[in-house]
């Protein structure tokens, strides 16, 4: 049943190229929580060609299907990280104060051992996003875990919608007004970007309609504007085809950037961290901006004091679409439990706690007609536990992901690293962590060294 | 068995019964083995590594968008522009057999364009066979806090850049037709080096060690639509489909991860029976490893298998490694004949040489390799070399024997470069006293200091040196080990728990 790593790399090597991988499974008698239709006691999941075909009793496997018992076992979605830095070569383009050209999806590493580590947290589809150094950072790339393949294109999630990174407060100013002495010196200097930007991408925008409209006029001898990746990203946020997802701490900031998205006519807001969230919760819901969050991690830095354990169920109370994200290799492992920490700070019911991690982090995504909830129709991606998700005791038992069994507690092999480093030294006494530290300033340390 | 006949560096004919001129010099090869000269797909023959310089960033104005040396755009460079002929490199891979390279110029994502170079010649154009044969690129970005610093940045910078160049093509299309009332196109020496490659006249070679960074040469392949040419390829055997479907040309790497013998604690032997967990542990993880560099070795036959043409590129192995990771990849799948082909007449098809190169027929160039016995024996030495008709000899070494010989002399004063994480770093070493009682010196390029040495000792050929170095406020003792030989040296330097580094160093003695 286990899809093992080495007949993959077999298969690879003897059938190559081939189209995303897409199991049919049947999950047996579970309970099911779909997230958005309830819960389903003694319940089967029908996995068919990736995607769920039906929930139901007494279902039957097709011939050749894998099926497991889950009798006992709690059937949840997939667990979705809107924030996560994982299986990324690069992630901090630090150079210059809007790097809106570059995309992560250019560093997706499917090697990444950390892919497996969140798989064996129930995750199954991750944010991988560009790092918080820039006003305006990098695109982001919506990634499924089909841990095994070594090709990145197979991580991508295709037809999520676009998305891109932006920062407020201290990283872009740190970055970019201390390190370098340029704008943004400060807060006020990190709105003078996002406005200084998006003007920029206007007049672009202006000069191409113009020389498109007169381009075929006989006799036209103009010169178009020269071609500009980073304001052609930029015009695309402009006309609503890259999701927002902005670093950020504090409320005065979160409301300065939202007032700058209504002046330029841009609707879809997702703010990261968002520690001082609570205070401007109603003004979040009235803009429609949603917020993913930590459970409860803050004063690692000055403006991330003021923060609450209640944040995220301040914010779900407003009607603020909530999620509980990790930024981390090492809290992405356990993302049930963050969010089973809403019902000591808030007493959120099963339902919502859960959706902090399943449908909220899909809508944020733009992708919640298609994961995040136990539906028939969706794809395939689904987290087995022995005890309810929410319970200390709570523990993965198999991650699925298009119906293909990624994780398998019982039967994996304890080395599951595709490729390992041929040049490594096995002895080595001193292992250096990386799983520590918040990877969002990942190539920046540098800057902290005064 | 047969003759060889060469005029004016052509191969006039071939064969048993040859009317051999009267003034034609004659090389007896009795008994010997003629090869075509081996073509080299990738590598920096003639061309030495510039002196790191430190980089005055107050001079940048702005980090976004450095000087386009520094953020290593220089697509404009000419390799054919730089050559050394008298570059060591040209002597050293000259006589292992190669008489032809593809050679590019150090530098970051756009080091300048390719040349075809015979590995003869007094002066740079004597040397030069095709003056431009490919745009290099490579996945590097700038130094530090300058753009495009990661992949990332460098990637979009490609997108943009080549997208540029199309734009300004297009538009100098135009102004040529008719100029009159037109702006006047800028000139813009970046633009116009693409501009061979958009007209798919020049390709792009991308040097794409991991499996990883093939995969990103053929993302800008297929969103930009230019040739590609594959160079110094490491990791290539999971993607050979997704290659092929490309149509990239491949050249294969010729540095290989070595198997380091561990040696045996004979006593742990013996305990055999007890193994603790954390003995099964380190078993397991090397039996993985050395799978994975099976699988590099492999390489080479698996694309052979899959029907991929080959040749093969050296940026990165050292000269006197070659023949014996020739014979690793014997081990590991590959004929001889295959790896003459990936020599010789593979590489030749690929860079489109075939009519010119790559056999030993009449109407080709004299670039020959004659050795006294079969090239792939272990006791085979090479004795000729023929470049463009030029022969150059080699004598058979008598092999040194070991530990008879005459402690080395190390004293005086040495120059080193050793290859680490940080960089290269260089500086003099100087020896004084006598034997037995040797003390010294090093310097440091990187923190511009120099420390005593605390140990200096030497034994046969070899020489050792220790010294301690500060490491963030941990003091941590380098050693180095490293055979001289005649005015240089090799060697490893290691550090601590960070690992050990190539070492290498010159006499700066008086000659």
């Amino acid at each position: 049943m286990k899809k093992n790593i080495l007949s993959a790399l077999l298969l690879l090597i003897s059938v190559g190229l081939q189209a995303q991988e897409k199991g049919t499974l049947l999950i047996r008698n579970g309970t099911v929580l779909t997230i958005t239709n309830g819960i389903k006691e003694n319940s089967d999941v029908l996995i068919k060609d990736g995607k769920i075909q039906k929930i139901g009793t007494g279902l039957k496997a097709p011939s050749g299907a894998d099926v497991i018992d889950a009798k006992g076992m709690y059937v949840m979605p997939g667990i979705i990280d809107a924030h996560s830095h994982i299986a990324l070569s690069a992630i901090n383009e630090a150079t210059s104060p809007v790097t809106a050209e570059v995309s992560t999806g250019d560093a997706v590493n499917p090697l990444d051992i950390a892919i497996y580590r969140a798989l064996a947290g129930g995750v199954t589809l991750s944010h991988a996003m560009h790092g918080s150094a820039n006003a305006i950072g990098g695109q982001c790339e919506t990634i499924k875990h089909r841990y095994g393949t070594v090709d990145p294109e197979e991580l991508k999630m295709k037809g999520a919608p676009r998305t891109i990174k932006f920062a407020l407060g201290e990283n872009p100013t740190r970055v970019h007004g201390s390190g370098n002495g340029i704008l943004p010196r400060t807060r006020m200097g990190v709105e003078e970007v996002f406005r200084n930007s998006f003007s920029e991408a206007n007049e672009y925008m202006a000069g191409w309609n113009e020389y498109n409209a007169k381009k075929n006029q006989k006799g036209f001898k103009g010169v178009a504007p020269k071609y500009d990746l980073r304001l052609e990203t930029l015009a695309d946020i402009l006309k609503g085809n890259i999701i927002i997802h902005c670093h950020s701490y504090r409320a005065d900031e979160i409301y300065m950037l939202m007032q700058v998205c209504k002046d330029y006519g841009i609707k879809r807001l997702v703010f990261q961290h968002v520690n001082e969230g609570f205070k401007v919760a109603p003004e979040l819901a009235e803009f429609g901006a949603m917020a993913s969050v930590f459970s409860d991690w803050w004063a690692y830095k000055f403006e991330v004091y003021y923060s609450t354990a209640y944040n995220a169920t301040i914010l779900t109370e407003n009607n603020v679409v909530t999620s509980i994200n990790s930024d981390s290799r090492e809290l992405i492992r356990h993302l049930y439990h963050e969010a089973a920490k809403t019902q000591k700070y808030g007493s959120l019911p099963n339902d919502k706690a859960l959706s902090l991690i399943t449908i909220n982090p899909a809508k944020q995504l733009g992708i919640d007609d298609r994961v995040g909830s136990l539906e028939e129709g969706k794809e395939g991606d689904v987290a087995i536990f022995k005890n309810h998700p929410l319970s200390i005791y709570a523990v993965p038992m198999y991650t699925i992901v298009d119906g293909i069994v990624e994780f398998d507690r019982e039967n994996d092999p304890a080395d599951m690293r595709i490729y390992p480093n041929p040049e490594e030294q096995i002895d080595v006494t001193i292992a250096v962590s990386d799983s520590e530290y918040d990877r969002c300033m990942q190539d920046t340390e540098f800057l902290f060294n005064h | 068995m047969g003759a060889v006949l060469i005029e004016e560096g052509v191969i006039k004919s071939v064969g048993k019964s040859i009317n051999i001129p009267a003034n034609a010099k004659i090389i007896e090869a009795d008994s010997m083995y003629i090869y075509a000269g081996f073509i080299d797909g990738l590598s920096h023959i003639g061309l030495p590594k510039p002196k790191e310089k430190a980089i005055d960033r107050s001079q940048i104005k702005d980090p976004a968008n450095p000087p386009n040396d520094l953020s290593g755009i220089q697509p404009e460079r000419l390799a054919s522009a730089m050559l050394g002929p008298k570059d060591k490199s040209v002597s050293d891979m000259r006589k292992i057999g190669f008489t032809t390279a593809q050679a590019v110029p150090h530098g970051l994502m756009l080091p300048g364009q390719g040349t075809l170079i015979l590995l003869s010649g007094e002066t740079p154009d004597q040397m030069v066979y095709r003056k431009e044969t490919s745009m290099y690129a490579q996945l590097e970005g700038a130094p530090r806090r300058l753009y495009p610093n990661t992949v990332i940045g460098v990637m979009a910078k490609y997108r943009e850049l080549y997208r540029q160049a199309v734009q300004s093509k297009d538009y100098l299309k135009k102004y040529n037709a008719n100029p009159a009332g037109m702006v006047r196109p800028e000139q813009n020496f970046i633009e116009e080096a693409f501009y061979p490659v958009i007209e798919k006249k020049t390709p792009v070679t991308f040097r794409a060690e991991s499996v990883l960074d093939i995969q990103r040469a053929l993302t800008l392949k297929s969103d930009l639509g230019f040739d590609l040419m594959l160079g110094e390829v490491k990791q290539g055997w999971d993607v050979i489909d997704k290659i092929k479907a490309s149509n990239a040309k491949v050249f294969l790497s010729l540095d290989l991860p070595e198997i380091k013998e561990e040696k045996q604690d004979s006593e742990k032997d013996e305990v055999s029976a007890s193994k603790t967990e954390s003995d099964l542990e380190k078993e397991r993880l090397e039996k993985r490893k050395k799978e994975i560099i099976d699988l590099h070795y492999q390489q080479a036959s698996t694309f052979k298998d899959k029907g991929l043409k080959f040749g093969f590129s050296t940026l990165e192995v050292k000269p006197k490694d070659i023949k014996k990771n020739l014979s690793k990849l014997l081990e590991y799948g590959m004929t001889e004949s295959d790896l003459i082909a990936a020599l010789t007449t593979h590489p030749a098809e690929l860079l489109g040489l075939s009519t010119v190169m790559g056999t030993i027929d009449p109407g080709k160039m004299a670039n020959l390799v004659v050795t006294d016995k079969p090239y792939f024996d272990e006791k085979s030495n090479i004795r000729y070399v023929i470049v463009d008709g030029n022969v150059q000899s080699y004598e058979v070494k008598k092999p040194k024997k070991k530990g008879t010989g005459k402690d080395a002399m190390p004293k005086g004063k040495w120059s080193y470069s050793a290859d680490t994480p940080n960089g290269t770093v260089t500086g003099e070493i100087i020896i004084t006293g006598e034997p037995d009682d040797y003390s010294g010196t090093i310097s440091n390029s990187q923190t511009g200091q120099t420390t005593d040495l605390t140990e200096v000792s030497v034994g046969g050929g070899s020489l050792s040196l220790s010294f301690p170095f500060d490491i963030g406020g941990n003091n941590i003792q380098i050693q180095i080990t490293a055979e001289i030989d005649g005015n240089t040296f090799e060697g490893n330097m290691s550090v601590g728990q960070l690992g050990s580094f190539e070492v290498e160093g010159q006499s700066e003695l008086k000659k």
